[in-house]
């Protein structure tokens, strides 16, 4: 696992979700925390909750990252689990920073939509 | 350097925070252009009000609601036949607009005796309609009319009847962007929970942010069909006013349009629990992700595959004998704002297409975060692009087709470019397998129209080379 | 039988006619060269006027907002004006004439708009020492009149502001041809040339209709100058064609700078063409040509074929501005057609007094319907209506569902016209408009005929 292989998976996203970009910075979050979290289960060949609506949502979206990975990047195959952990959360960091911490966008912390 | 001052703003010079160039090695966390800001006076921006983001872009697509516009005459005359969205009724939305024709004496005494009449009327003259969305406009928000009581009192006397008022006068916020904004909060606090839907299927959704442009919406109408899911409410193409009322029972709100309708689907998840997903609708590669992500929201990912392998198998071939002859082609997007990001890579993707510059006239910054993210380096992003810098940004980036508004498009005539209605489309759908067809269909043969070969000659010179293209 | 002069009764309108004051005020704008209008309001005044003028010309015309938002509304748009004027001459240094046009809701804030145009001008003057910039005060508040009056209204100001004092005499005429088409221009200026008269087209918007060229160069502009302006002072007379739409602005001339002024009838058809010639030959002493007398023998020779073959006893509904409405019912009447309803957009109470309307009732022996501040919703109504037996409706394309659903042919005529190609380059005035529009009814009927198989074997041996 390198940190080129971060930027590639990182780059991937950026240009391809649209859930990183949600109207504020608590949304942004909940769906980073619930994809990436999600998207380690699958990885790891967990079962997936997929009871209430936001499972099932956190769900699909994980599920077409996952899919996308493996078909676009097939290095990420030979990876081991933890390789893959810490693949996932060097790329929800990067995507964090970008789309929360050190997003330039003034209206994400706006109380109201 | 990133941020662009253009040399026709050097007398404006805060433009350059509006302008973006996008280099190698940075992102959004450097430079993100200002947007949603107030218009600079004089400059010849494209952007419109307001009024027009409600009534024009959302409301007024209902099929089946008088749209009833409280002020001077030309605020509706100006919202009819501007746009392009039929429906399966006989396109009632687009036939029709109503005002209450305001004069003098009403801005001195009052609109509101003349708008309860005006409801009246409009209700008797056409006695099949039950529905209807008052509109405030400049004039009546100045003046104070209380129209929320008139609407109260008609209500009152005709049961059978639902109004719901929408104050957005056009001076509000400071593009179409405040209209969309106002129309969603407003619907989902008075009207979303006041009826119940017949409940069809296991599986429910909203699609919200699409309005049935040339007929978007039913074209992937087809696909929900197929698919099994019930759409409780399409917000707002070919929908029924009460539609939206029952858009709290749908498990899934599926968004499109971000910027316009965002808003609705951010208080449908806060007030009613029901998530957002949200996907892009134009572009193969795209649509089939947006259809795998809806399926696996519900299970269903089988029946997904089958229609998508389905859509490829009858649509692909016909897009890739397009992208065999637009590959390379420069493309600029001069529209509202999501377009710019819905499109930008999957022209790239699906058709070999290169977006060289992009302006929004309403998108927010959130826009332009995804339109960064996606679009390529050296190309322009810009906020609130007026004419001159079209001008200069077409001397540098020289794009081969613009997919902008039909004015635009008249102008960059002149310049041998062809348009294409990026708004209103050529000859849409453009949503969808087929719809992304059509759009590659509409610009190659933009792209390849002899015309503008013939529009480039001079006759008064140089015949022979003329005589050999001709025999090529 | 007989005419009735009446008025929607309904308060609401329910597919307008016409658009608002502002709206005709930046078509008068537009026809001046080297000039930017400037709406004061919010940007949709500005956005959908320009959609609205490429939607009907299928071309770019540059018209400015201020861009009000809410804290103008609230404390005031004057700096916003200021602004605007700044950018607009620092970014289009060919810039002269800055129509400056006010909006319901800047009438209602109550901005300044003269003394603020006096700032505007005294920073103007500081900036750009050697250059002269004409700032118009334009008053169209969106709740008074409509497009029809916004258009007079503007053409009066931009005279008022710009032609400010008695020049010596030109030799000239100034003639108003209210709210035509490119194709009206071309025509006129045709005629005054054939006349041999010196004339100034207030506005000449012949490069409305403007063309693709090798070297990309844009030409879509007014093209009545500054200086045409300001010699319209020192013109022999003015003539204008259109009561509604620049009449008062030749009143203005008369009252201010003596310059006599003649409203003809607008000339639409052949008689009202035949009688704005002769005044025009009365006014300036030059014989009308041979020329025109071929070409209204032309004119004349073609619609002989269809008058009393096709045309007559047939009922039709006109709409749009109002001297275009009453003179498309004169041009009936000369070939034999009965028009039944004429609908006249605005509450201008002049209409019921307008002496070619008493005119029109004088001569009426079959049932008529003069409806002033119509909508579209009273055409719809009655063109459903099976005894009211429309056969033909005359207007413009907002009425376009009307006549789709009643299946009831329709021509284009008007402003706006842009469900069909090109027509702006046509005329309708003169003898030559009076043929091609004889013609395009024609063809319209045809094809009516054709489609609904209503003795379409008539046409067999035409």
């Amino acid at each position: 696992m390198s940190a080129e292989q971060i930027d590639q998976l990182y780059n991937f996203c950026q240009e391809r979700y649209l859930w990183q970009f949600f109207s504020r910075s608590w949304d942004r979050q909940e769906n980073l925390d619930g994809i990436f979290a999600v998207a380690a289960a699958l990885f790891a060949g967990e079962e997936v909750k997929r009871d209430t609506p936001m499972e099932k949502l956190f769900y699909a979206d994980a599920k077409i990252m996952v899919a996308d990975f493996q078909e676009r990047f097939p290095w990420i195959a030979a990876c081991k689990p933890e390789e893959i952990r810490s693949l996932l959360s060097g790329v929800k960091d990067r995507l964090t920073e970008i789309a929360i911490t050190k997003s330039l966008n003034g209206e994400l912390t706006h109380s109201l939509y | 350097m990133p941020m662009v001052l253009l040399n026709c703003d050097k007398d404006i010079p805060e433009r350059e925070k509006h302008i973006y160039l996008k280099v190698d090695g940075e992102d959004t966390r450097d430079f993100l252009p200002i947007s949603n800001a107030p218009t600079i006076p004089g400059t010849l921006s494209e952007r419109g009000c307001a009024f027009c983001g409600a009534k024009l872009v959302i409301g007024g697509v209902l099929k089946d609601t008088i749209q009833m516009v409280h002020g001077p005459i030309g605020c509706a005359y100006d919202t009819w036949h501007t746009k392009r969205y039929p429906s399966d009724n006989g396109h009632f939305q687009m036939k029709y607009v109503w005002s209450t024709d305001m004069k003098e004496s009403h801005i001195v005494f009052g609109g509101d005796k003349r708008l309860e009449k005006a409801i009246h009327e409009a209700f008797d003259e056409m006695p099949h309609i039950k529905r209807m969305i008052v509109y405030t406009t400049c004039p009546t928000a100045l003046i104070g009319d209380d129209v929320k009581a008139v609407v109260k009192r008609v209500m009152e006397a005709r049961p059978d009847t639902d109004i719901f008022t929408c104050e957005c006068p056009g001076f509000a916020g400071v593009s179409q962007s405040k209209g969309h904004h106002v129309l969603n909060i407003g619907w989902v606090n008075e009207k979303v929970g006041t009826v119940e839907p017949e409940v069809t299927s296991p599986y429910t959704i909203n699609f919200i942010g699409d309005y049935n442009i040339q007929g978007d919406t039913q074209l992937l109408q087809q696909y929900w069909d197929k698919l099994g899911i019930q759409v409780i409410a399409h917000f707002t193409g070919n929908a029924n006013y009460d539609d939206l009322r029952a858009m709290h029972r749908a498990q899934l709100n599926v968004v499109n349009c971000a910027r316009s309708a965002g808003y609705i689907a951010n208080e449908l998840k806060k007030r009613y629990g029901i998530p957002r997903l949200d996907i892009d609708s134009w572009g193969f590669n795209y649509m089939a992700e947006g259809i795998r992500k809806v399926c696996a929201f519900f299970g269903i990912e089988e029946k997904g595959e089958a229609l998508i392998a389905e859509e490829y198998a009858k649509w692909k071939p016909q897009l890739d004998w397009y992208k065999e002859r637009l590959k390379g082609t420069k493309m600029a997007i001069w529209t509202g704002g999501p377009r710019l990001w819905h499109w930008t890579k999957s022209v790239e993707d699906d058709l070999g297409v290169q977006v060289v510059a992009m302006s929004s006239k309403f998108g927010h910054q959130e826009d332009f975060e995804k339109v960064i993210a996606r679009g390529q380096s050296g190309t322009y992003y810009v906020d609130d692009g007026n004419e001159l810098e079209f001008f200069e940004i077409i001397d540098l980036v020289k794009p081969d087709v613009i997919f902008t508004g039909p004015r635009v498009g008249e102008l960059v005539k002149k310049l041998h470019i062809p348009y294409v209605n990026g708004h209103a489309y050529h000859n849409g759908p453009y949503m969808g397998f087929e719809g992304f067809v059509n759009l590659a269909r509409d610009m190659y043969n933009a792209v390849h129209n002899p015309l503008l070969k013939l529009a480039a000659t001079d006759i008064r010179g140089e015949t022979t080379t003329r005589f050999l293209e001709a025999a090529e | 039988m007989g005419c009735e002069v009446i008025s929607k009764e309904r308060v609401g309108v329910i597919n307008p006619m016409y658009d608002c004051q502002p709206a005709g005020a930046q078509y008068a704008g537009i026809g001046v060269k080297d000039c930017i209008p400037l709406v004061h309001g919010g940007q949709g005044c500005t956005m959908f006027v320009r959609l609205l003028f490429a939607q009907h010309f299928k071309e770019n015309f540059d018209i400015a907002s201020t861009s009000l938002h809410e804290d103008s509304a609230v404390f005031g748009g004057h700096q916003r004006i200021i602004d605007g004027v700044l950018t607009l001459a620092r970014r289009y240094p060919e810039l002269r004439v800055i129509p400056l046009i006010t909006t319901c809701s800047t009438e209602i804030i109550g901005d300044d708009i003269e003394g603020n145009i006096g700032k505007a001008n005294a920073a103007l003057k500081k900036e750009f020492p050697g250059r002269k910039i004409h700032v118009v005060p334009v008053h169209t508040p969106s709740f008074k009149a409509s497009q029809v009056g916004g258009y007079a209204e503007c053409m009066q100001a931009i005279i008022k502001t710009i032609c400010d004092h008695k020049v010596a005499p030109t030799g000239k005429l100034n003639v108003f041809p209210g709210w035509v088409n490119p194709g009206d221009v071309v025509l006129l200026k045709h005629y005054f040339k054939e006349m041999g008269v010196d004339a100034t087209i207030f506005m000449d918007t012949e490069d409305f209709d403007s063309p693709m060229l090798p070297d990309k160069s844009i030409h879509t502009h007014g093209r009545t100058t500054v200086e045409d302006i300001k010699h319209a002072s020192g013109a022999v007379a003015s003539l204008a064609l259109a009561k509604y739409e620049g009449g008062s602005s030749a009143d203005y001339l008369k009252s201010e700078f003596e310059v006599p002024s003649h409203i003809v009838s607008t000339p639409y058809g052949i008689a009202n063409t035949d009688a704005m010639l002769r005044k025009v030959s009365e006014i300036t002493g030059k014989p009308i040509p041979d020329s025109l007398v071929k070409e209204r023998g032309i004119a004349l020779d073609a619609l002989q074929d269809l008058a009393h073959m096709f045309f007559a006893d047939k009922k039709v509904a006109l709409f749009g501005h109002p001297d275009l409405v009453i003179g498309l019912a004169e041009f009936c009447l000369e070939v034999e057609m009965k028009p039944v309803l004429m609908l006249l957009g605005d509450d201008n109470s002049r209409y019921k007094k307008d002496p070619r309307i008493l005119a029109l009732k004088d001569k009426c022996n079959w049932d008529m319907e003069v409806v002033c501040n119509a909508d579209l919703w009273e055409l719809e109504k009655r063109a459903l209506d099976k005894d009211y037996g429309i056969d033909l409706i005359m207007g413009h394309s907002k009425g376009r569902y009307v006549a789709i659903d009643a299946n009831i042919p329709m021509v284009r005529v008007g402003f706006p016209t842009f469900d069909r190609a090109g027509l702006y380059r046509h005329p309708t005035m003169g003898y030559r408009g009076a043929m091609l529009l004889g013609e395009t009814i024609a063809n319209t009927l045809f094809t009516h005929m054709e489609y609904t198989k209503d003795r379409e074997w008539l046409l067999n041996t035409w």
